[in-house]
């Protein structure tokens, strides 16, 4: 065998080696070992700092709240009356949600085109959200517009005219709003179970069918905004680059002629919760997959024991990493997915879980998602499982707040609930001080009743079910009782 | 005389030892003029680095473009694009199929994908103290995605019926891929995400592996960071977990397209499944002179953005001839077109509907838009511009779409003035050269 010459080492080659060396031993190629695991978070976490809620009352009793939000180049203002789809009379079903949607549709002098133009000349984004308890008037604006977009508020707000003409064109746009919304199965299940578990409280008014709007006056629109649209009973929110003195001067300057007067309201009971075996069915004829709601009547937001919930809501159906998804559609393989989720009003709160599955899976579906919620209450939740959910809950505030559809929102909802500052700029360490025990109580104390379930789906996907279920209560997608099914019963 | 031997060999090391990065322009931050700072540079591999800080909420955004979008891909491709965007979920050398998002969400975050005409891009929003999990997670699946027969199956499959629901759910949707494949006649332009569904079940192993090596690599690709960061620490972190992955070669992106149009294109989609007809029109803005872009820009406020928009005011308040219209400004990788979709209830409808469209279109060429009615535009326009600032997320994309555009990031204010600036004039010169029948394509669809 010839031996393998000798090379005599030149010095370009040898830095060239060097330079290899170099490479090879450089941090990035060492570093891959850091790569099979993911790397900890940062030791010294920023915290979430929201402005301060700086509060105002003028003479006339409107609440002014600012919060101050530096180097924003946008504006929102947003007024909330303490009134909202609940505060409709069991007679006109809808009378808020048409009030409020009549705001800027023209006042005895100006017509609506002219605010419509307006606004949008200012590239003001207007809109209008009724909730169960408040309404709430919301309008984005470039800082330069401030001055312009409060004069139109106050227009729109203090002086509307409710033409009957203008009605007819908000009424047929609610109608429709809410016939489109009926193609959803997803509202129509969450729409039957807050109507059901609602049954004996004027929340229940808030869940009415498209054919109420039809008869709703403009008589009855100004009298809903007579008797609520005043300022003791209403909160204006800015938000933006503006301190507390000049917004609350410039919301004066507006709103200060706003007659006062007081507004009375009876005092609404929390509803009792569902404790029995209870089964709605909605029959959407043109529904393509069933969706599955099961939930019951909570806590509201002041309680001691919201903190503890949201983490058990998280726990049971947060993410796709929670309970619900990991069982129902990854274990098991029933669900497109499944989530749990809670919406707070003045007087209580909601939970539920919501799923959609293959019509052949309902019933174990429906049992695997009641037995995932009774486990809560049950089994308490292991610390690793209440830390994961804090830590997503805590994580994951920053991004809520950061739109400005997001502030305002939440904004809205402090204020208009008159919630305390643990849910403004504490709630991170309100969520720390939950633990496996607070958690646990509050399951035993919410979760650990029979939801009401609610189904969504064809008709005749109901049959094979019928020996397995009890009592059905079988509804059309208006929300009218059509029959109640018991077990053995031949339809 | 050249460099010789040594000294290059000199400079080799001193590059790769001293300088972890090659600046662009600098390593200060530069101003966009437009209410936040932004540093720009490049790593060894090519990988084109953006930040911008913003300390105000504890988080930050992070996004990865790869220029992997549909314009890649060759006829019969169809779905290849959006095949690989799906397939970066499905595992890396240290990640688990469907992990990625699961690290995400545990720690709060947000995230999601996107493919367009031009990108593929992956993002996530997260808690600031997770910056390096985001980084870690993002170099993972750019240095060692784990393509396999299996993943590719399953992804295919998942797309296939994901895409069979939606055609179900939305009647609409083909037509819209038709009219845009006549509205952009180049295949690399004008295909869709999907197509008939028959191209993606023909695309091999080979094929995604081929598009993976050749678009998923530094060099074509932009990281942006923005949110609560501290630059100097970013940039280690940065080189920590990205500069040891290979840069692949340099392409190049497909030659501006050519389009052949004669005359005014209109053609009938028969059988759509639905009870309202409709028709989608529109026209095409190219090649475009100096000035052109900020006036179509402008334009589409005027015809169709906001309740008071000149289409929309006619054909759903004035005329009452559609109950539905939707539409607006395509922006295709320079190719810009103004496009309007129209449901009315009867055929007699359709044709006043689109012959109320064509007019107002027509009138740009002769008539003098208003000094109010411009103003307004143009307030609207500021307004959305703004908007879309307002967020991290926002942000970061608005960068990666000045980037893969080639814009410079220093002169994004001027482009937002530039639109401010357009005048009367402006616009009937751009009607009078672009709204002509060679821009023009109307599909209208037939009831089944």
């Amino acid at each position: 065998m010839r031996p393998l010459p000798l090379l005599r080492p030149r010095p370009a080659a040898c830095l060239q080696l060097v330079a290899l060396i170099a490479v090879l031993s450089s941090p990035a190629v060492a570093q891959e070992r850091f790569r099979r695991t993911p790397p900890l978070a940062d030791s010294q976490p920023h915290e979430l700092s929201l402005p301060a809620l700086e509060r105002i009352t003028l003479p006339n009793g409107l609440a002014v709240a600012v919060a101050n939000r530096p180097g924003s180049p946008l504006v929102t203002l947003q007024l909330v009356i303490k009134a909202g789809e609940a505060d409709s009379p069991p007679d006109l079903p809808a009378v808020a949600a048409l009030t409020a949607r009549m705001i800027g549709k023209g006042t005895k002098l100006l017509s609506a085109d002219y605010f419509e133009n307006m606004l949008e000349s200012m590239g003001a984004d207007f809109s209008v959200t009724v909730l169960m308890d408040y309404t709430v008037l919301t309008l984005h604006v470039l800082e330069e517009s401030l001055d312009r977009a409060l004069y139109a508020l106050r227009l729109m707000v203090l002086e509307p005219a409710f033409s009957e003409r203008e009605l007819v064109a908000v009424r047929r746009t609610a109608y429709w709003e809410l016939v489109e919304r009926k193609k959803n199965p997803e509202f129509l299940g969450w729409r039957q179970l807050l109507r059901t578990l609602f049954e004996t409280t004027p929340y229940r008014t808030a869940t009415y069918p498209e054919d109420v709007i039809k008869y709703i006056t403009a008589k009855d629109v100004a009298a809903f905004y007579a008797r609520f649209y005043r300022p003791g009973n209403s909160a204006f929110l800015v938000s933006g680059n503006i301190n507390g003195d000049t917004a609350a001067r410039k919301v004066s300057l507006h709103f200060s002629t706003w007659a006062p007067q007081p507004v009375e309201r009876a005092p609404m009971p929390p509803p009792a919760p569902n404790t029995r075996d209870r089964i709605c069915y909605v029959a959407d004829p043109s529904a393509k997959d069933a969706t599955i709601f099961a939930g019951n009547v909570i806590m509201d937001a002041s309680d001691e024991d919201f903190f503890p919930f949201l983490v058990l809501k998280q726990v049971l159906g947060g993410t796709t990493q929670s309970r619900l998804f990991m069982n129902l559609r990854e274990s098991k393989g029933y669900a497109y997915y499944a989530f749990s989720e809670t919406e707070f009003f003045r007087t209580c709160g909601v939970f539920w879980a919501r799923a959609r599955v293959t019509p052949e899976t309902i019933f174990p579906a429906v049992r695997e998602i009641e037995r995932e919620i009774r486990s809560l209450a049950t089994e308490p939740a292991v610390p690793a499982e209440i830390e994961e959910a804090k830590s997503y809950l805590i994580g994951n505030l920053p991004a809520r707040f950061e739109s400005l559809e997001g502030f305002a929102e939440w904004m809205a909802r402090v204020v208009a609930l008159d919630l305390d500052l643990g849910h403004w700029d504490r709630m991170p360490e309100r969520l720390k001080l939950v633990n496996v025990e607070r958690a646990g109580a509050a399951a035993q104390r919410y979760l650990a009743a029979k939801p009401l379930v609610v189904i969504v789906g064809r008709p005749d996907w109901l049959l094979p079910y019928l020996g397995e279920f009890g009592t059905v209560e079988v509804y059309d997608t208006t929300g009218m009782l059509k029959e109640t099914v018991r077990k053995g019963e031949v339809r | 005389m050249g460099m010789t031997t040594v000294a290059r060999s000199l400079l080799v090391l001193a590059c790769l030892v001293l300088s972890p990065a090659i600046n662009l322009a600098g390593q200060d931050a530069r101003t966009t003029g437009l209410g936040f700072e932004f540093q720009e540079y490049r790593l060894r591999n090519g990988l084109r680095v953006i930040l911008s800080e913003d300390g105000s909420l504890p988080l930050v955004t992070v996004v990865v473009a790869y220029g992997a979008g549909t314009i890649r891909e060759e006829p019969g491709q169809e779905g290849l694009a959006y095949l690989l965007e799906n397939l970066m979920f499905q595992g890396s050398e240290n990640v688990s199929p469907l992990q990625h998002v699961g690290f995400v969400q545990k720690v709060g975050g947000e995230l999601n994908a996107t493919t367009t005409l031009d990108k593929s891009l992956f993002y996530e929003t997260l808690p600031s103290n997770y910056l390096a999990l985001a980084l870690w997670l993002e170099s993972d699946r750019m240095k060692s995605l784990a393509i396999t027969a299996a993943a590719i199956e399953r992804t295919r499959s998942d797309i296939l019926r994901e895409h069979q629901a939606r055609l179900l759910s939305d009647p609409y949707l083909e037509s819209f891929a038709r009219f845009d494949s006549l509205l952009f006649p180049d295949f690399a332009y004008g295909h869709p995400l999907i197509g008939s569904g028959s191209e993606l079940d023909d695309i091999t192993d080979e094929n995604v592996l081929s598009f993976h090596q050749k678009f998923y690599v530094p060099t074509n690709a932009v990281l942006c960071i923005v949110g609560d960061i501290e630059p100097a620490k970013t940039r280690d972190l940065i080189a920590r977990y990205f500069d040891s992955i290979p840069p692949g070669y340099d392409v190049s992106m497909p030659p501006p397209p050519a389009f052949r149009q004669d005359g005014e294109v209109v053609q009938v989609l028969p059988g759509v499944p639905t009870a309202s007809v409709g028709f989608h029109f529109g026209y095409r803005f190219y090649p475009l002179q100096t000035g052109d872009a900020p006036a179509v820009r402008i334009l589409e406020y005027i015809l169709l953005k906001g309740q008071t928009s000149r289409l929309r005011n006619r054909l759903l308040r004035r005329d009452l001839t559609a109950h539905h219209l939707s539409g607006g400004l395509e922006d295709r990788r320079g190719v810009l077109a103004l496009k309007v979709f129209s449901l009315n209830n009867n055929a007699v409808m359709v044709q006043r509907a689109q012959k109320a469209v064509a007019s107002e279109f027509e009138r740009l060429r002769t008539n003098a838009v208003s000094a109010d009615e411009l103003a307004k535009a143009k307030q609207q326009f500021k307004m959305d511009y703004v908007r879309r600032l307002s967020t991290r997320l926002g942000r970061a994309l608005f960068l990666i779409d000045a980037a893969f555009s080639g814009r410079s990031l220093d002169l994004l204010r001027a482009e937002l003035e530039a639109c401010l600036k357009v005048s009367p004039a402006a616009l009937t010169s751009l009607a009078n050269r672009h709204v002509v029948p060679r821009n023009k394509v109307v599909l209208e669809l037939e009831q089944r």
